[in-house]
């Protein structure tokens, strides 16, 4: 049984060896113009808690939980549909529909809301195109399906006789929701949720393309300055204080949310 | 018996080492889309037509490639490189480059003096960085740097945030410095940021802002202004009257540790050649580095095709490659800071 263990344990290793590797260019000094580096140094750390790397991580936060709650609002009645309606074609059609968006990649579907944001297809009455708001809705569109799926599943295991019989004591189909189907559903929440939030913390085309430049994440500033600066140090030292960042912040709301299911 | 003797000799002709470095390929390290297909087309078919040699391409980004290099140190993964200017100082300070035999390139004497860059690296083409805007949605004319300040261009305008020096130095520029007094511009340049609707980290979105309308101005690469004005689009390069464009000049070098330096040498004084320079100029609408190159004559007198020394010194400003490199973080930090950032 032990075994089996292996396969984990190899990758697990090797992903330690890299941040290992990581870490040790995050404590090497910069040296400009060169790709030499220097000495040890904590000066990366100091320069990426500046206000202006700081406010990228306010940013990436705030986007990834409004991505996160608006995906879940638009999601959670498509994915009710989808496992509640009785009509078969109209389940595979909504199957079909959140399916296709993981037929395109992520670059299609980016550029084609370049077109849709701009006001070349539609006049916005506020600017869409390299906004926050953009952004925004291109990472709700992508994690959607994601969303749905989780969600439909959850709910699908949801008994609809438990929903029968509080209607039946009188319940309005509101009050059904809110005190029957939801936290019954609430693993399909917790869990989509999670995931929604992990992976837009690491968002790094929808912002890249739809914010202009403008709106800068986390994996945006990283690769800005390995890539565009050359700071490789710079890069690791915040690549590591993202990923602290990142490790933390889903520790803490898994334990919320895992409270909040069991209760 | 004689046939026997035959077979023998062919097969010892093959096994040998002259026959297997004959066989090896030159690998070339370059740009991919157009840059790669020109290069391919231009200048190594009619190299292996001359020697040989096969060519293979090891396609990437700028900094793709150089991340590559300097993990394949010492023992390389390709023969030669093309990069930018002020990459190939990176590249040089990490002693991936060997330095160029310039006996080995006769070409070379013909070249610019803007073209030798260092005894590691030399130009292979030029362009520059100059306003660029679409005549169709901007209806009034841009003439010079400074209409960039203009009112009416508020939320028009798109410029690279991975590389901001050129706007850096125009602005310095304006304001009585240059790129080594870069500060001198910095109020100018707060100035400009109403103006600014987007910023580009790459050739390809570039050209989509400008083909969609979303930035009909922009601080732009004439390359792929001219590669615009191929597809149609109506684009207009400016030719600014106040200050010149910002240059870039692209560069070839010899990989450190390569065995092949010396088809490689070949490979760098072929494409420096009169002959091939003017299919350069023709195809990738780059300026020619060879003074000699035949340039058509729509393309003379335009942004970024200088054919005369007059014309480099005139037309052109050339940043100080090593101060680019060093200083181009900070540039960054502070551009990202002040002018990106909202």
């Amino acid at each position: 049984m032990r075994l089996l263990l292996l396969p984990s344990l190899g990758v697990i290793a090797i992903l330690a060896v890299a941040l290992g590797a990581l870490f040790q260019y995050s404590v090497l000094a910069f040296v400009p113009g060169s790709l030499q580096t220097g000495g040890f140094t904590l000066a990366n750390f100091r320069s990426v808690v500046s206000p202006q790397y700081l406010g990228s991580v306010w940013d990436t936060v705030v986007l990834s939980l409004a991505t996160t709650a608006l995906t879940l609002v638009v999601s959670y009645p498509v994915a009710y549909a989808l496992a509640r309606s009785t009509s078969a074609a109209v389940r595979s059609a909504l199957l079909v529909l959140t399916l296709a968006p993981f037929f395109t990649g992520a670059i299609v579907r980016t550029y084609a809301w370049i077109l849709v944001l701009g006001n070349t297809v539609v006049t916005w009455p506020v600017p869409m195109l390299f906004t926050e708001r953009g952004v925004l809705v291109g990472l709700v569109h992508f994690s959607m399906p994601t969303m749905i799926l989780l969600l439909a599943a959850a709910i699908s295991h949801v008994d609809p006789a438990l929903e029968r019989a509080a209607a039946s004591l009188g319940a309005t189909p509101a009050r059904v929701f809110r005190r029957v189907t939801l936290p019954l559903s609430m693993p399909g929440v917790v869990s989509g949720s999670l995931v929604v939030f992990a992976w837009t913390l690491s968002a790094f085309p929808t912002p890249e393309l739809l914010g202009g430049g403008k709106v800068k994440m986390i994996a945006n500033v990283v690769k800005d300055l390995a890539l565009d600066s050359f700071n490789w140090p710079g890069a690791a030292a915040f690549a590591m204080v993202a990923l602290a960042l990142t490790l933390g912040l889903l520790g803490g709301l898994g334990r919320l949310a895992a409270g909040r299911v069991e209760r | 018996m004689n046939v026997r003797i035959a077979v023998v000799a062919l097969i010892l002709a093959w096994s040998s080492p002259m026959a297997a470095q004959a066989a090896d390929p030159l690998v070339v390290s370059v740009w991919g889309g157009n840059w790669k297909d020109t290069v391919d087309r231009v200048v190594a078919k009619p190299f292996t037509a001359r020697t040989g040699i096969p060519v293979e391409f090891e396609v990437g980004g700028t900094i793709d490639r150089l991340a590559k290099a300097r993990v394949a140190k010492g023992n390389p993964l390709v023969d030669l490189t093309f990069t930018t200017t002020h990459v190939g100082r990176l590249y040089i300070s990490d002693g991936l480059y060997q330095r160029l035999d310039m006996a080995k390139l006769p070409n070379a004497r013909e070249a610019a003096r803007e073209a030798m860059r260092s005894e590691h690296h030399i130009g292979s083409w030029a362009y520059v960085y100059t306003v660029v805007y679409r005549p169709d949605l901007v209806k009034e004319d841009i003439a010079r740097w400074s209409d960039l300040w203009k009112p009416s261009l508020k939320g028009k305008i798109a410029m690279p945030d991975f590389d901001p020096s050129h706007i850096i130095t125009i602005a310095a520029l304006m304001e009585g410095g240059n790129e080594l007094t870069w500060e001198k511009g910095q109020e100018r340049l707060r100035q400009l940021k109403p103006s600014i609707v987007a910023f580009f980290s790459t050739d390809a979105q570039s050209q989509d802002l400008m083909k969609t309308g979303q930035a009909p101005v922009q601080v732009m690469l004439s390359v792929n202004a001219y590669h615009l004005q191929e597809q149609g689009v109506p684009v207009k390069l400016v030719q600014p009257a106040d200050y010149p464009g910002v240059v870039g000049i692209d560069t070839m070098a010899v990989m450190a540790g390569t065995k092949r330096a010396d088809a490689a040498h070949q490979f760098i004084d072929l494409a420096l050649s009169r002959e091939i320079q003017t299919q350069l100029v023709e195809s990738l609408k780059a300026g020619p580095v060879n003074g000699g190159a035949g340039v058509p004559a729509k393309f003379r007198g335009q942004p970024g095709i200088f054919v005369t020394p007059a014309e480099w010194k005139e037309r052109g400003y050339i940043m100080n490659d090593e101060a680019r490199a060093k200083t181009l973080p900070a540039w960054r930090e502070w551009f990202t800071a002040n002018i990106v950032k909202k």
